[in-house]
């Protein structure tokens, strides 16, 4: 903003979502040719602990690709990596409007507003997994060299970060979920550009459908089945629906007709197992950075809260019941 | 402290992540209030559990266990786990794991694969008890 003068923040304030940074809400007024501007911004800021150890970097330029490509995500603006100007590195982006949920699309929403989320909300997944992460710079995500590394990357990721953050527990439901995943390698048929976190709770919406999917920091390059797997998860869902959105066959074809390719049952099912885990290791890395005394956000110890629901559909999913 | 929380803190609280810390503060309360009465009993229950069902593998003898599977150790050492005083749980839980995973794998035996799959289905609906008889009412 070369020509702006005179900034303010003005209404900072600190709003729940997206636990893996410290998410900030605030209109930038400032003036420029004279005249008053104001805009609504998100500042997103390193956390002291958490969820997740990932990039802002990383998910700043992820963000910014996807923007570019077209997709509905908010416009990234600004990324400050020099941690002496906010304490922790931090990004700030457009703040888009609508609302969001925690998790499963809520059931008191009119039937025309859910099935207009549905839709965007596979489109959105088509045209992301359309894109040639080469044309966009996302090479460095990490390129998989063979068709079995997004598996085996993926499965060895969560597996180590289980291994660190268990804090000498054992869980026999996860460590014989993570040995399956390990024997059980699937080999994708293309790499795509991967969210990481594509599910009901992880956009903003209004009656007319998906203003703009949310919190990129998980993104990689990977297996498609591995975002629809992730979506599709009973744990995001409502009874049978997908997210909530969706009866889960249904919800399937209609990914189908999207993108023009099929669903691998057998990527899906791995996928869906592999989801499972990382999301019980996920509530794993937040309970133990509370504990260890690295945030003090109180959503963390109640991820514990969590768990067992998690162990119940890996469970179901392994036939360790 | 849930009430002085409810009634003294939240009134005050003007930022909606500040009230739903403030909520989710009351929640982990009641779940902690909880635990300490009823941890007690679940993990005596687990622990007994989870002899009975290594003591019911044992029974089933070396045919059904093989050697290959490296099931046989991990039985031995469970028992040993379990004979300790006070036993050591997370050392019991490590071999229930081995276990765990040979049946996922589909490398159990049908009587080792029965055992397990009850002893995981009975510390789940333990789990389900403990973590729903937890969760406060406000």
């Amino acid at each position: 903003m070369p020509h702006a003068r005179d900034h303010r923040v003005v209404g900072l304030k600190r709003i729940a979502g997206g636990s893996s940074r410290e998410t900030y809400a605030f209109d930038l007024e400032w003036s420029e040719a004279g005249q008053p501007r104001t805009r609504a911004m998100i500042g997103r800021r390193d956390p002291t602990g958490g969820l997740l150890k990932t990039s802002r970097e990383r998910e700043f330029k992820v963000i910014s690709a996807v923007h570019r490509a077209g997709l509905k995500v908010p416009e990234p603006l600004f990324l400050e990596l020099d941690g002496s100007v906010m304490d922790r590195p931090f990004f700030i982006m457009d703040r888009a409007p609508g609302r969001t949920g925690m998790g499963a699309f809520a059931a008191t929403e009119p039937e025309s507003t859910r099935a207009k989320v549905a839709d965007d909300f596979l489109s959105e997944l088509a045209r992301l997994q359309s894109l040639d992460y080469r044309e966009y710079g996302l090479e460095i995500l990490g390129v998989p060299k063979n068709p079995e590394d997004p598996a085996r990357i993926q499965t060895a990721h969560w597996h180590e970060v289980y291994e660190r953050d268990r804090m000498g527990e054992h869980h026999p439901i996860l460590s014989a979920a993570f040995a399956w995943l390990k024997a059980n390698p699937v080999v994708t048929d293309r790499v795509v550009i991967v969210h990481g976190d594509y599910r009901s709770g992880n956009y903003l919406y209004d009656d007319n459908g998906i203003i703009a999917m949310l919190d990129w920091e998980m993104a990689h390059l990977g297996d498609p089945m591995e975002d629809l797997g992730w979506a599709s998860m009973t744990f995001w869902g409502r009874n049978e629906l997908a997210g909530g959105l969706m009866e889960r066959e249904a919800f399937y074809r209609l990914y189908e007709q999207k993108t023009g390719h099929r669903v691998d049952r057998e990527r899906l099912f791995f996928y869906r197992v592999l989801g499972d885990a990382k999301m019980v290791v996920i509530c794993l890395t937040g309970i133990r950075d509370f504990v260890e005394g690295r945030t003090s956000d109180s959503m963390m110890p109640f991820l514990e809260l969590l768990i067992p629901q998690l162990f119940e559909d890996l469970a179901n999913l392994l036939r360790l019941v | 402290m849930q009430r002085t929380i409810m009634e003294a803190l939240l009134p005050e609280l003007t930022s909606p992540y500040a009230q739903g810390q403030a909520m989710s503060t009351i929640i982990m309360l009641g779940h902690a209030a909880s635990a300490l009465e009823s941890a007690p009993a679940y993990d005596a229950a687990e622990i007994k559990d989870l002899r009975a069902t290594f003591a019911a593998l044992k029974r089933l003898g070396d045919k059904h266990i093989s050697k290959k599977s490296g099931l046989r150790g991990a039985l031995a050492r469970a028992i040993r786990a379990g004979a300790k005083n006070p036993p050591d749980r997370r050392a019991i839980e490590a071999e229930m794991a081995t276990f765990a995973a040979a049946v996922a794998l589909g490398n159990a035996d049908d009587g080792v694969a029965r055992q397990v799959r009850g002893y995981i289905r009975r510390n789940l609906e333990r789990t389900r008890k403990l973590f729903v008889n937890s969760l406060p009412t406000l």
